[in-house]
């Protein structure tokens, strides 16, 4: 056997170990880490040092593995994790992390898959109020990311004439990101902030919710269904004439004056960054 | 002075999120920072914003977890990239990882996982870090790791792999003195024979942390003031080398940016004397 497959075969055996979900033995003796060492061979591998057994040194890792995870985790989602409690949280990453393991040099993309997972994983409490919390933590996190593109003048939009709407698209800053939800999340996270962590109970309330960041902090605001939908519509890369008649095709939608409020309150916010003419626009 | 003529840039304290408000709002007094790479490579927002101000201001290295320089699965170009992007980017001093190995098969423990030191891994890493030189057009200091397992395969003490690594790869050295300390602890041998013997020439930096005492075996967790062992190490290991970059690691309940700084200051008159020692005192 060539000295590089030695240790390929070393380190696939010690990965196996560390980031079994199980006890440690189940660990050692599980199918894939038994393939490549026989338990019973450990000590041909690793050595005892004068207080610790070959295989409680190795342990330490496998324990630390999960604990790394949970941190990191944590850290993108702390509403959820503080949700879940001190109990139920180590669990579920330990689930989580076996149907996504990293596979990236950074941490910060471990929880991507969070949301969709709790949508199918086993046991999940109140699951769609977990899938809306994941949902926004996670557009927080990536809006803390994201560029900080140069805001929209109001003025700007403003000097755009109404017949050439059509011919107008609105280039969405890469820290927005819009979020619909069907659970009160919006309101427990904002609960979740501060010492005393009064939440409200999980129930049932739409909400739509622009994520953004302004000079580096990032922001929640609740908007109305028609202006969530109207800038849902113009983020997407319709033109401004195209979202603008599909709005008011709507129901709710408000007249002139209110829509002209939407815009400066958008443009405002630091939602887009620039204008573009005859840019590709969807049919 | 080091082989490389990489600067003796002081004391300095580890770059981290909690301190932020701290340092944008005084720009307090520190030789240097040392910047964790991952943290800062994919993100456009906040982090970023705040490392570029930081650059501008101090001196900065690179740090990273995630090069996997002992890891059988090929570097990744990509990674590497970014990293070369960063240290352009912020003026980095110099680039630092690991003597480790974090995953294989694509999958990401985010652990420094120890190596067996026998000839094979000794040729597989050098021809790894010379790549990786290459690849960032610049000499890599490789750090010496705490660990909690050895391996029956091993054929030559750490400090004997580091040093020929060292040589052959033609690569720095950043000498962590806790981990010293801690993989003494934890495999029982002199912590000042591992000092001893390490090529005082191509030492470009030290790390100092704290850890945590389990009884049976010690765990680097960077939390804490250093022990006075500790600082007895540094001490010996500052008079081989006379007066090199020091960097003070502090992750678990990170205290005030001040209390940091106190705790890494303590270097001081370890390097004044080392200075004395080595006629390095003023140069």
């Amino acid at each position: 056997m060539a000295p590089e497959l030695a240790l390929g075969g070393l380190q696939s055996w010690m990965q196996s170990v560390i980031v079994h979900p199980g006890p440690f033995d189940a660990a050692l003796a599980s199918p894939e880490a038994t393939a490549l060492l026989p338990p019973e061979r450990l000590g041909d591998v690793l050595l005892p040092s004068a207080t610790l057994a070959a295989g409680e040194r190795i342990g330490i890792y496998h324990e630390m593995y999960l604990l790394r995870m949970a941190e990191a985790l944590e850290s993108d989602y702390p509403a959820l994790a503080h949700f879940f409690g001190e109990t139920r949280w180590p669990a579920l990453v330990r689930d989580y992390v076996c149907d996504h393991p990293s596979r990236s040099y950074t941490l910060n993309l471990l929880g991507r898959s969070l949301a969709d997972w709790l949508g199918e994983a086993r046991g999940v409490p109140r699951r769609g109020f977990c899938q809306d919390l994941a949902r926004l933590e996670w557009a927080v996190t990536e809006v803390f990311d994201a560029e900080e593109t140069p805001r929209l003048d109001a003025q700007e939009l403003e000097a755009v004439p109404p017949d050439a709407w059509d011919q107008v698209r609105l280039v969405p800053s890469a820290a927005l990101r819009l979020v619909e939800l069907r659970w009160n999340a919006n309101e427990w996270l904002d609960s979740a902030k501060g010492d005393d962590h009064d939440h409200p109970k999980p129930r049932r309330r739409d909400a739509w919710v622009a994520v953004f960041s302004q000079s580096y902090a990032v922001y929640r605001r609740e908007l109305s269904h028609p202006a969530f939908n109207l800038l849902r519509d113009l983020a997407a890369g319709h033109s401004v004439g195209q979202a603008l008649a599909a709005a008011l095709r709507r129901r709710g939608t408000p007249g002139p004056e209110a829509l002209a409020r939407w815009f400066q309150e958008w443009a405002s916010d630091g939602l887009f960054t620039r204008l573009e003419l005859s840019a590709r626009l969807p049919g | 002075m080091n082989r490389f003529g990489f600067p003796d840039l002081g004391i300095g304290i580890g770059l981290r999120a909690s301190h932020f408000g701290e340092i944008l709002a005084r720009w307090p007094e520190l030789d240097w920072f040392e910047v964790l790479s991952e943290n800062y490579m994919d993100t456009g927002g906040r982090p970023q914003w705040v490392l570029d101000q930081v650059a501008e201001r101090y001196p900065v290295a690179l740090h990273g977890v995630s090069l996997s320089i002992g890891s059988t699965d090929p570097l990744d170009r990509e990674y590497l990239r970014k990293l070369k992007a960063l240290a352009d980017r912020t003026k980095a001093r110099w680039v630092s990882d690991h003597l480790c190995w974090t995953g294989v098969v694509g999958r990401n423990t985010h652990d420094l996982l120890p190596l067996p030191y026998d000839e094979a891994t000794l040729r597989h890493v050098i021809g790894r870090v010379r790549q990786v030189q290459d690849a960032l057009e610049r000499p890599l200091a490789i750090e010496n790791p705490s660990s909690y397992l050895a391996f029956a395969a091993s054929s030559m003490p750490e400090w004997e792999f580091l040093a020929r690594l060292a040589e052959q790869a033609d690569c720095a050295l950043l000498l962590d003195v806790n981990n010293v300390y801690v993989s003494a602890f934890n495999h029982g041998f002199e912590p000042e024979r591992y000092i001893d013997a390490i090529p005082a020439d191509r030492v470009v930096q030290y790390h100092l942390a704290g850890h945590t005492n389990k009884g049976t075996h010690i765990i680097d967790t960077h939390s804490g003031p250093a022990l006075d062992a500790v600082w007895a190490l540094y001490a010996r290991a500052c008079v081989r080398t006379g007066p090199v970059s020091t960097l003070f690691e502090w992750d678990e309940a990170i205290p005030s940016f001040d209390e940091v700084r106190a705790e890494a200051a303590k270097a001081a008159p370890l390097r004044g004397v080392a200075a004395l020692a080595t006629g390095t005192h003023g140069a």
